[in-house]
């Protein structure tokens, strides 16, 4: 293993983190609160460490796939530990596990909060837990990638441990120009919301944060009844948007080379609406009668599915109260997640659609034995490799889901609570139903389930295989004693 | 944006052996490589090494072309195993594009007079022979067997040569000003090499036994220089040629015009056959050349040289060591294809040795950069030396710029950089302080700096 490289990705990481801390500091200052202190010592803290111990560039900076989950793995638990300091210094949220859980749910875009009031939170606190969403939607490796040169074909290993779908490709040639493509795109994106939302009447501050937690599909508020109270036409924007940072950003990609048509032609993209489609004329039907006129209820159930399905977690209404079919729907989205290459979590429809023809070429295959048949995606042949590599994470999608919540059960709430707050932190969306709900938070779980949260927060953001090959021991065999040598 | 400078965008058809070196070398250039091939796991492998992106399909398919971005490329370069699928590949690329250079390997002896014809013809910008190339590198070697290397310069007029100084020779403990005011100074040692450093030397560098130097200087006063110093000039006179592929009928070719006595083994009876229509002059030997007494049968005793040129490097080191075991006077020069244990290799006695695919890449890489460099000045040649540690860069001045016109003495340059030779219309000049580079000359530089494109690169 290639230590020196991940300490040095790590130093870059932490100076990363503390520059953009400097943001929640602007903000403080411009609202003069005292937390800000807190937020400026740690950032020069974070920056001289970080610079000190990036400072040397490794001579060897190859880095195999095993180096690249474990340093995705310890980038993360880095960038939440060293997070969710400052809530704690600041006793805005004094104990250590719930700030933990706050930020890993920040910046895995989950949205799951303890907080019972948002609103007495100061500004400062308030813009570094929406900006949390906003370098977890895209991922901090990838930011590294775009900005720090580093030479060599092995980067990409770091990409793809922390980009999610089951195939993570480039779209230009080399690594740092695409992850650079990526950080534009997203940049772009998020600027055109705070522009929009500022300009249709919400205050500078809530537009900031709401994009933030739009554009990494995370689903932190400003507001203690997440999005109720904002007027309809700004439920609209958002939705929209949702939907938008939800969808492969392949497809703005293509949309930016001018080929308009490939972008319409990805069958994921397609999928994806006519999902979002369906969901929502099911729900708008079942909920008839539920609110005033046709309109208000079309807005109701598609900010929800958008909020749901891109793992968001932003609701506009008490979900928890609505019939059992729309409340199932709701709970299937949360599986299914959001797209390949998107910011959104989930399962991710690249991964069903692959499923969905492998089990239909497997009853063909059942009618015809002798056949021989490939998968096609978007016209392309699908690798054996990569239907392996989706069925194996299915697996250890559900053993992990079910492990989870053998451990939250022992608590003994109702098994609606136990099963969606495990997808919904598994799934990095963040309210889930019954007692986890739109109007509820997570701050009467006992520390143990909240480790458990945490845990699959961070599994659900990276795609669990990076977690689990930094968790396996075996990952670190012969780092700290050389293989005895045989011969004098 | 944060970029410096911009890398050509590239696409490469065929992830072969060829094709594998030339990504990775470009790749490091930083250039923009897609690479076209069939074969998905060959394809993953390369794209998991280095930074480009793989394409799976046909190079000579309109479609794969077209997602491969051929309309916004700059250069197309077709290393697959066929000569036809390249020539085709880059017939139909340039349908597209017409200001995209194309670069085709074709190494098939059949088309070897016609290459001129094909290049103009079907407007490629170069042809690459790898097999053809190793053999000129080769026969070289064989004309001057006292250097370990030898490589041209300025299109002829000078030479690279590498030799090492052996023990109880007279350059034992010198100074390299001693040997400027004492032998000659129309020659500039651009480096030596000494276990595993490397220096670019100075005046006051002392010289010992074992080095290994490079030096550059006209034919002749390399001729006189090596004779003046204790090293025999003359070519080898006979030589055994193992391994019958194509770069062995290019040397043997080649030697066989000069007058040198061809020994040539090889396995196969058909290929002998076809050998001895196309050599008649030279000696086919059907055999297996890893075979101790069929090499003592062919005389390797009584010949001064042996090439090791078969298609397996393993096989290709041991032959030379075995006759390097023979006679440690015997010339030996040895071919590698794979690149990934040159230390190894260097380690070994073998004496000396050729990367065919280097000297391939060479060349594409030396016109990347020319087609990168500003128009002031170009890259005309360069060759990496000691294993890639430093850069040979010969650049073509065209106008005026912050490097020219000033005294050599007065100009800050790059550390580990030395302008070794200027040409001036054809005269070699060995530059001293008082010296300057002018407008059409053409400068040689060495550095062990990388990526230089134009000669304002050497000043700090």
């Amino acid at each position: 293993m290639n230590i020196r490289m991940l300490v040095y990705i790590l130093g870059k990481v932490l100076l990363i983190e503390g520059a953009l801390m400097l943001m929640p500091v602007i903000c403080g200052l411009f609202y003069g609160e005292v937390q800000v202190f807190y937020y400026i010592g740690l950032a020069a803290i974070y920056i001289g460490a970080g610079f000190l111990i990036s400072l040397k560039k490794p001579k060897n900076m190859t880095i195999f796939i095993k180096d690249g989950c474990v340093a995705t793995a310890l980038s993360w638990l880095v960038l939440s530990v060293c997070g969710c300091i400052p809530f704690v210094l600041t006793r805005e949220i004094p104990s250590f596990t719930d700030a933990m859980f706050e930020t890993a749910s920040g910046f895995t875009t989950t949205g799951a909060s303890i907080l019972t009031d948002v609103e007495a939170m100061s500004h400062t606190s308030l813009m570094w837990r929406s900006l949390t969403h906003w370098i977890g939607g895209m991922g901090v490796l990838v930011f590294l990638l775009a900005v720090v040169p580093m030479t060599g074909g092995s980067n990409m290993n770091l990409m793809r441990a922390e980009s999610p779908g089951p195939t993570v490709g480039k779209i230009v040639p080399k690594v740092r120009s695409t992850a650079k493509m990526l950080y534009l795109i997203y940049l772009v994106m998020t600027l055109t919301e705070i522009i929009l939302l500022f300009v249709c009447g919400m205050p500078l501050f809530d537009s900031i944060c709401t994009a933030f937690g739009t554009a990494g599909t995370g689903g932190f508020g400003v507001k203690n009844d997440s999005f109720a109270s904002y007027a309809p036409h700004i439920q609209w924007i958002v939705g929209v948007f949702m939907i938008m940072f939800g969808a492969n950003f392949n497809f703005y990609y293509y949309i930016t080379t001018k080929q308009i048509s490939k972008a319409f032609k990805m069958s994921e993209v397609r999928v994806y609406l006519a999902v979002v489609a369906v969901a929502t004329a099911i729900i708008f039907f079942s909920l008839r009668g539920m609110y005033d006129g046709i309109g208000e209820t079309l807005r109701q159930s598609f900010f929800q599915v958008s909020s749901i399905i891109t793992t968001t977690g932003f609701a506009t209404t008490d979900f928890d109260l609505w019939p059992t079919i729309a409340k199932f729907i709701l709970l299937s989205l949360m599986i299914i997640g959001a797209c390949a290459s998107s910011t959104g979590g989930g399962v991710k429809i690249a991964r069903l659609q692959i499923m969905f023809k492998s089990i239909k070429r497997e009853i063909h295959t059942y009618l015809h034995p002798r056949t021989v048949k490939k998968i096609h995606i978007d016209g392309k042949p699908v690798d054996g490799d990569i239907e392996h590599s989706v069925a194996i994470y299915f697996f250890i999608y559900l053993v992990t889901f079910a492990s989870s919540m053998f451990i939250v059960a022992f608590e003994g709430h109702d098994l609606v609570t136990v099963f969606s707050s495990v997808a919904a932190t598994l799934n990095n969306i963040g309210p889930g139903l019954s007692l986890v709900g739109p109007t509820h938070n997570y701050a009467f779980f006992s520390d143990v389930s909240k480790w458990v949260f945490i845990f699959d927060m961070i599994a659900g953001r990276l795609e669990l295989l990076p977690l689990i090959v930094f968790l396996t021991p075996s990952t670190y065999k012969g780092i700290f004693k050389k293989a005895p040598r045989l011969q004098g | 944006m944060l970029m410096g400078k911009k890398g050509l965008k590239i696409i490469v058809v065929g992830a072969g052996k060829v094709g594998d070196t030339l990504v990775n070398r470009l790749a490091e250039e930083g250039h923009d490589l897609v690479i076209i091939d069939k074969n998905v796991d060959r394809l993953t492998e390369l794209a998991n090494l280095c930074d480009c992106m793989g394409i799976i399909g046909n190079g000579a398919s309109h479609e794969v072309l077209e997602e491969a971005g051929i309309a916004t490329a700059d250069l197309f370069i077709s290393v697959t195993e066929s000569d036809e699928l390249n020539l085709l590949c880059c017939t139909i690329a340039k349908q597209f594009n017409k200001n995209l250079a194309t670069i085709a390997r074709v190494r098939n002896p059949d088309y070897g007079k016609e290459i001129p014809y094909l290049r103009s013809k079907l407007s490629l910008e170069m042809i690459i022979n790898p097999e053809y190339e190793a053999a000129v590198e080769a026969a070289r070697i064989l004309f001057l067997p006292a250097a370990i290397s030898i490589n041209s310069f300025a299109h002829g007029s000078a030479e690279l040569v590498k030799i090492k100084i052996p023990e109880g020779n007279v350059l034992d403990g010198k100074t390299i000003a001693y040997l400027g005011s004492n032998y000659t100074n129309d020659l500039v040692i651009v480096g030596v090499e000494r276990g595993d450093e490397v220096t670019i030397p100075n005046g006051s560098f002392e010289l010992s036994a074992g080095d290994i130097i490079s030096f550059v200087a006209t034919r002749k006063v390399c001729h006189s220089f090596l004779k003046s110093i204790g090293f025999n000039t003359n070519s080898v006179r006979s030589t055994i040629i193992i391994g019958g592929g194509k770069s062995a009928y290019y040397l043997a070719d080649q030697l066989i015009k000069t007058g040198i006595d061809v020994k040539l083994i090889e396995k196969d009876p058909e290929r002998c056959e076809e050998l001895s229509d196309l050599l008649p002059k030279a000696t086919i030997i059907n055999g297996d050349g890893i075979n101790e007494s069929l090499l003592e049968e062919t005389g390797i005793r009584d010949v001064d040289s042996v090439v090791a040129l078969t298609g397996i490097d393993e096989e290709n080191i041991m032959l030379t060591l075995f006759a390097r075991q023979i006679s440690r006077d015997i010339k030996s020069v040895t071919k590698i294809n794979k690149i990934s244990f040159t230390d190894v290799i260097n380690r070994l006695d073998l004496g000396s040795v050729i990367y065919p695919k280097l000297i391939t890449s060479e060349a594409i890489i030396t016109y990347a950069r020319a087609r990168q460099a500003s128009i002031g000045s170009n890259v005309e040649v360069m060759y990496h030396l000691f294993d890639e540690r430093a850069e040979a860069i010969e650049f073509k001045v065209k106008e005026p710029s912050s490097a020219t016109g000033k005294q050599l003495k007065e100009m800050k340059l790059k550390p580990n950089t030395l302008v070794s030779f200027i040409n001036r219309s054809g005269r070699i000049i060995i530059p001293t302080g008082s010296d300057s580079i002018e407008v059409g000359d053409s400068v040689m530089i060495v550095t062990k700096n990388k990526g230089f494109t134009t000669l304002t690169d050497i000043v700090r």
